[in-house]
């Protein structure tokens, strides 16, 4: 049989029509390599959830130059009306080309909720919107819930990168506007069945002001200090392969350290000894291979947001600190993991 | 030439402690730094005035309690720095600060650039100098390592992905930086002395300004509202990972990238 029963009964579902009459939530698309980022089917699932407590309809908006075939994931993660700017001018990002195209559009729809990703291009788009609109704009909402009485869109913000959250809500400026973080919200449930047509927007080009120049090859960042360093690979005496360990933190685009022991064995400098007596690090990752954890060690990293640790003895003490412990002998992990991360 | 910088202060992280489990935030020692990404748009900002020559005016990123950052900002080698006294919002509201410190702005009689921090450390809001440059009309540049101005055109290093580029706008502009991007220089002991103490040229460079003789008073009514705070769940620690060491691998390596700061 070639199609279920299911398959036919969906497939018998009609094409998404949209609403006339402005409003709705409007999530704007972001195009990474010729397919639609994460985030953006993230934001719709989010804006689904919104639109059902609002009674409102999910729109998406898509610029770009060749993009009009990516209009179909759109209406599969939920939207309920695409709009297409299809254009050379927008084959790259720019500030002023994009931003005139989206508040042409949103002048005329009327939006109620606009959302972007917290990628650089919503980062630098979402406010001059907002700007332009009279809107109020909240960056880098991790949950959102709806005040029904004033039709308020309520968000959770990370402070100081995730301690805590403030709840915060624009209840006055419309339209409101939110950047949604990366992975924060689920992907939407991708229904092959569920198509619309795209409305295309005319695009006037606009010459962008800020211009590339070319590659800054002369330029190297200035270097982190190992303490303010968000990733790092630590050596232990029971590491044995410091090579791998080197591999693993440029996998992780992170640092390389290590304890007392990988001093002693002489992979590290004194200066990279992770230690109360040494440096003292609170990383968002930081990997302890083959590190046992003794009490200085492990005072020196309980600040870290996320550890991983990999020893082969399970009575080790850093167990009691890590949040995701592997039982293993390094030698044999390491590679599988370089491998499972692609490196 | 006259370059505008926008500073802000953040409380020294250093000195607080969460506890997720009482949902309390307890601050053990309360303590104000420049915003790090600020301090990056004012050392740029000196660079540039000893490059090519400018004045510097320091402006506050919020309405601020007191003008410590302001002063700290003269000690470090800014020319001149405008206090704005108003009631402090609850939160950073940069939709509302941003029509005040147009108004500021333009009381100063323009100027040929802007420089701020892309983000603040605490809130993370990054909308103040969008939304700067698009009241003004002016172009952007977000995110910047380091910049430098020369023929009416401002240059700067931002990130694309991977790598770095040059890009380029022209005057008048706005750049904001990331935090980290430039090694701030410290301020001068002797000018911060004569700062608090009211002494010398110095102390004459700081100026008070009103918010309320700025900016209508509905203009000063905060876009964002708090209405609570949440925590994040306690951690779960010493959860053992089992199988095979291909298994655990894949497991461990899911962890870490959702993890990984992108």
């Amino acid at each position: 049989m070639d199609a279920s029963f299911l398959d036919l009964l969906m497939a018998q579902q009609e094409e998404v029509t949209e609403a006339e009459g402005g409003g709705g939530i409007w999530v704007v698309a972001d195009v990474v390599n010729g397919a639609v980022a994460p985030v953006t089917l993230e934001a719709i699932g989010a804006a689904r959830n919104l639109a059902g407590a609002l009674g409102a309809y999910v729109y998406a908006v898509l610029l770009g130059d060749g993009v009009s075939d990516l209009a179909a994931t759109l209406y599969q993660a939920g939207a309920d009306g695409v709009r297409v700017a299809d254009h050379p001018a927008l084959a790259s990002f720019a500030v002023e080309p994009y931003l005139e195209v989206l508040v042409d559009l949103f002048q005329a729809e009327g939006p109620e909720v606009i959302l972007f990703g917290a990628t650089p291009q919503g980062q630098e788009l979402a406010p001059r919107v907002a700007q332009r609109l009279g809107g109020g704009l909240i960056e880098h909402a991790t949950a959102m819930t709806l005040d029904e009485a004033t039709r308020t869109v309520q968000a959770a913000v990370p402070i100081y990168g995730g301690e805590y959250f403030e709840i915060v809500a624009c209840p006055q400026a419309r339209p409101q506007v939110l950047t949604v973080e990366p992975g924060a919200f689920p992907a939407p449930f991708m229904d092959p069945y569920r198509k619309g047509e795209p409305k295309s927007i005319e695009v006037a080009p606009v010459e962008p002001r800020v211009r590339v120049l070319g590659p800054a090859g002369d330029f190297t960042p200035p270097s982190v200090p190992l303490a303010q360093a968000p990733v790092i690979v630590a050596a232990g005496r029971q590491a044995g392969d410091f090579g791998l360990v080197e591999k693993l933190a440029a996998a992780l685009g992170g640092r390389v350290a290590g304890d007392r022991g990988a001093r002693d064995a002489g992979w590290i400098g004194p200066e990279q000894i992770i230690d109360v007596r040494g440096v003292t690090v609170a990383p968002k990752v930081y990997v302890a291979v083959g590190i046992r954890g003794d009490t200085f060690h492990n005072a020196a990293i309980e600040n870290s947001r996320f550890i991983l640790a990999i020893h082969p003895d399970p009575t080790a003490p850093i167990f009691r600190v890590a949040d995701l412990c592997i039982e293993a002998d390094p030698r044999e992990v390491l590679p599988a993991l370089l491998q499972a991360l692609g490196a | 030439m006259r370059i505008i910088v926008i500073l802000g202060r953040v409380l020294d992280p250093r000195g607080i402690v969460v506890n997720p489990r009482a949902g309390r935030i307890f601050v053990n020692r309360e303590e104000y730094i420049l915003q790090p990404a600020d301090r990056c748009a004012l050392e740029a900002a000196l660079r540039i005035k000893e490059a090519v020559g400018a004045e510097v005016v320091a402006l506050p990123r919020t309405l601020l309690p007191d003008d410590d950052v302001l002063r700290q900002a003269l000690a470090t080698g800014a020319d001149r720095a405008v206090y704005i006294a108003g009631q402090p919002a609850a939160l950073p509201d940069d939709g509302l600060m941003a029509r005040v410190l147009l108004a500021a702005i333009e009381r100063l009689g323009g100027a040929d650039l802007i420089l701020t921090g892309a983000t603040t450390m605490d809130t993370g809001q990054g909308q103040l100098g969008p939304r700067l440059a698009e009241a003004l009309g002016w172009p952007q540049i977000v995110g910047a390592w380091t910049a430098e101005v020369a023929d009416g055109r401002v240059r700067a290093v931002r990130q694309d992905g991977g790598s770095f580029v040059w890009v380029e706008a022209p005057l008048p502009a706005v750049v904001t930086f990331v935090p980290g991007a430039l090694k701030p220089r410290y301020p001068d002991g002797r000018r911060l002395i004569n700062i608090y103490k009211g002494v010398g040229e110095i102390a004459a460079a700081l100026e008070r300004w009103e918010a309320k003789d700025l900016v209508a008073p509905e203009a000063l009514t905060p876009m964002l509202e708090r209405r609570g705070q949440d925590f994040p769940p306690e951690r779960e620690r010493g959860v053992r990972l089992s199988g095979t060491p291909e298994e655990m691998a894949r497991a461990a390596a899911d962890a870490l990238r959702a993890r990984l700061p992108r």
